[in-house]
């Protein structure tokens, strides 16, 4: 076997390095090519990541067909000079706002004469906040952003166009100048000079108008965000400090693993074309996970988290774990414009903002529908509510979600707060019911666990517990107590809820990985395995407002591979699960439901 | 040429193999658009870049299944009690949190509603949101306020299987929200038969099938 090398550079500051081997027919000669580019001569053009990647991807396949002419040209419309700031304004108020240059509404007019105006015009309504696009029924709304609309061929990125077919992707054209683009505004005509489809209004913009929004279009989407490397997309996974240790544990095993076994399968030899959607090719990127831990009270959270992203920025949170307050983590999210998608939390902030994705609202998504199951549901509505909880920030808010939702009903609502972690304490709290009472629990395990020993009988009024404070675990209730609880559950019951876990249950057979908590573990699969689509789909256009309208509309049919009965979101929408059964355990000890799934 | 297999190095190269992916996936596109445009009825075609606005239509009998719906002013009524009062019908499926297609569908109902308001015209607007669990009576009373729905337009939700059931009776079911097609149907009296709208039609089209329908139900004079 001779080997024959060519190597222009070498060593940690190549941008670039690609070996072909070649086996002829009778498997003994190869040949080995190595293409090698040195980063600093890449950075001298001052491109973007992004550009870089569509250049080294022109590159790969010109070193083969070419030999090693390469020219780097920058393409027409990243030459523009610098756009100034009043024009870029004015093109994301219209993108954006849907406001043109004089203050007034954008109108829009549809060939069949519905016409819309102001924000409902807005370009940002159809092809999103990032201008990558998206689907409306059968509609592609196709991304419109500079590298799509005014790159030649040769810079022109691919994304797809419908997630359910990886033969919708975009198509090459001749790229629009500012004339061609005004007509399509204008006139609703394609560079192609077909109709555009009549959902896209037609709108009288002036010259300047048209001007401000190619140059807020230019700009949109055009550099990979931190995190996302040329061979490399970083997430984390963020752990507060009260998080409970072998949650923690739970969570750190299971996402390694996965992020082991999803790089392992991105390698050429393992076969990457498993599906239709990894025919369109892309860069190949490992992911690299790292787990902030946070310690010390929340005030300082904020620091910590900053420092942990300027040693090592990440493309997006995914996952997390805490047990009081997410309120810190939501905001950091928020200020980097970091997509945090789906920590496992009991508690999440009422106000989610753009960049964060919450399973349900927890414990407040469970005030609301015990409040219902009492107003709507129960036969005989109780004339007052004790809620007993820990002075502990889930208690504290679940308690007062309560209390707001039944503020204008009928029922009255009285607080009990426990101190300390003695029985006394839970019995003290349970005295003086009347009948007429129902009684909240928001209580943890180790004080469920505790309501036996506190008081061997239950009092003879409804009591009802919440399901995310519980953690799913209820195996410690005394048999009285299990049997005269009810429980706000706000996960799958039965059946259906097996084959919802049926995956989860067999990839942790194969990773050996323990089941301890079929909540907890379906959350951390279930964002495996949306992470990886999500990736999949986005194919080389890693932008963060992009992730989040890929995840909306990914889970726009109600997924159903996590404990929950169904996890939905649409545009602008947050919070994936909208609603809890009413579930008490059955004479054969199985938790089954009492209600239909109540949504608030 | 040889058939290239290459192997991976340490960045991760796979140049051949790159060129061949992009070979299949033309050689699959052509393929499979040949065989899509096959079953594509030509009258509702929506092609994906750029289309003649058209619709299709279609006269149709649906079974209204027994399902208990939830009306936006919070009122439970049942599926043929809130669609058989009598008064012509004209259906449409939308959701709240839907930007593109919906805000088309509902701002056409309110155009309509404008002009069979004016002739003094009865009717009766239905939509049903086929995102029920986000939209809550609370938000289709907003939605509702947005599109200025007057007393003769109704907005309906319900449990998630009683909305895919509605959705399933009526054939515009397509198992996700974001794939929903733009759907008019319209019924002039309870035992006549439907007339099902697919694809772009404006308030004007809308209109004139509507009349057209009462018409052929012997259902106006002129």
């Amino acid at each position: 076997m001779s080997k024959l090398g060519l190597k222009a550079l070498s060593g940690s500051q190549c941008f670039y390095r690609c070996r072909v081997e070649k086996n002829n027919q009778n498997g003994t000669k190869m040949i080995r090519m190595i293409v090698c580019f040195k980063e600093s001569d890449m950075s001298g053009l001052s491109l973007p990541n992004s550009m870089r990647n569509t250049i080294a991807g022109w590159l790969r396949l010109s070193s083969i067909f070419l030999g090693f002419a390469v020219v780097l040209t920058q393409p027409a419309y990243a030459r523009s000079s610098q756009t100034d700031n009043a024009t870029l304004e004015l093109g994301r108020r219209i993108y954006m706002e849907g406001l043109s240059a004089s203050g007034k509404p954008l109108q829009g007019q549809h060939p069949n004469s519905t016409n819309v105006e102001g924000a409902d015009a807005a370009c940002v309504k159809c092809h999103r906040r990032s201008g990558m696009g998206g689907l409306e029924g059968n509609i592609a709304a196709p991304p419109i952003t500079g590298k799509f609309l005014f790159a030649d061929k040769e810079n022109r990125p691919v994304a797809l166009l419908d997630n359910r077919s990886p033969k919708d992707v975009t198509r090459a054209h001749t790229p629009y100048n500012a004339d061609k683009f005004a007509e399509a505004i204008r006139e609703g005509r394609t560079i192609a000079g077909k109709k555009l489809n009549p959902l896209m209004p037609r709108y009288r913009l002036n010259q300047a108008e048209i001007k401000a929004l190619i140059a807020y279009l230019t700009q949109l989407s055009s550099e990979l965000p931190p995190g996302v490397e040329n061979n490399k997309i970083r997430f984390a996974a963020i752990i507060s400090a009260d998080a409970d240790p072998a949650d923690r544990d739970v969570l750190v095993k299971m996402m390694t693993e996965a992020v082991k076994q999803r790089n392992a399968s991105q390698l050429i030899s393992a076969g990457r074309m498993r599906m239709p959607i990894d025919l369109i090719p892309r860069t190949p990127r490992e992911w690299e996970l790292s787990f902030w831990q946070l310690t010390g009270s929340p005030e300082t959270w904020n620091k910590q988290l900053s420092d942990y992203y300027r040693n090592g920025p990440v493309f997006a949170v995914i996952s997390g774990l805490s047990n009081s307050t997410w309120e810190p983590v939501g905001a950091f999210c928020e200020r980097e414009k970091l997509p945090c998608l789906l920590p496992s939390l009991a508690s999440p902030p009422a106000d989610p903002g753009f960049y964060s994705v919450y399973f349900s609202r927890g414990v407040a998504l469970e005030a609301g529908v015990v409040a219902k199951y009492l107003l709507e549901y129960e036969k005989k509505t109780p004339t007052r509510i004790v809620q007993i909880y820990r002075d502990e920030e889930n208690g504290r808010i679940a308690a007062q979600a309560l209390s707001r939702v039944l503020k204008n009903s009928t029922i009255k609502t009285e607080h009990r707060v426990l101190s300390g972690s003695e029985p006394e304490a839970l019995s003290a709290a349970l005295k003086e019911l009347q009948p007429e009472d129902s009684v909240m629990l928001w209580l943890n395990p180790a004080d469920l666990a505790m309501l036996g020993k506190a008081v061997p009988k239950p009092p003879e009024v409804s009591f009802y517990v919440s399901g995310f404070l519980a953690k799913d675990h209820f195996d410690s209730l005394s048999p009285a107590w299990r049997n005269g609880i009810r429980i706000v559950y706000p996960y799958e019951l039965g059946e259906k809820r097996q084959k919802n876990l049926a995956q989860l249950k067999s990839w942790l057979k194969t990773w050996h990985i323990p089941l301890t908590g079929e909540a907890l573990q379906s959350e951390i699969f279930f964002n495996l395995l949306l992470l990886t689509d999500l990736t999949s789909q986005m194919l080389d256009n890693l932008y963060r407002d992009y992730l989040l309208e890929r995840t909306e509309d990914m889970l726009s049919a109600g997924t159903t591979s996590s404990a929950y009965p169904h996890l939905s979101l649409a545009s602008g929408q947050r919070f994936a699960s909208k609603g809890a059964y009413i579930a008490r355990f059955n004479q054969n000890g199985v938790l089954s439901a009492d209600s239909d799934w109540i949504i608030p | 040429m040889t058939i290239v297999r290459n192997k991976i190095n340490d960045f991760g190269c796979h140049n051949m193999h790159q060129f061949i992916e992009i070979l299949a996936l033309f050689i699959l596109a052509a393929v499979l658009s040949n065989t899509a445009s096959a079953t594509v009825p030509a009258a509702g075609r929506a092609d994906r870049t750029s289309f003649a606005p058209a619709y299709s239509r279609a006269v149709k009998d649906y079974d209204i299944p027994d399902s208990e719906i939830l009306r936006h002013d919070n009122k439970k009524l049942k599926l043929a009690e809130a669609l058989n009062d009598g008064r012509p019908l004209l259906i449409n499926f939308v959701f709240a949190s839907c930007s593109g297609i919906c805000p088309m569908l509902s701002h056409t109902f309110r155009q309509v509603q404008t002009e069979l308001d004016k002739e003094k015209q009865s009717f009766h607007l239905v939509s049903f949101s086929i995102d029920p669990e986000n939209d809550t009576p609370e938000v289709l009373r907003d939605y509702a306020k947005k599109f200025k729905a007057g007393a003769n337009w109704d907005f309906y939700t319900g449990n998630l299987a009683t909305i895919n059931a509605i959705q399933h009776a009526f054939n515009v079911f397509r198992g996700d929200k974001m794939n929903h097609s733009s759907v008019i149907l319209i019924r002039s009296a309870p035992d006549k038969a439907w007339l099902r709208l697919e694809g772009f039609a404006g308030p004007d089209d809308v209109e004139r099938e509507f009349y057209e329908r009462l018409k052929s139900d012997k259902l106006l004079k002129n």
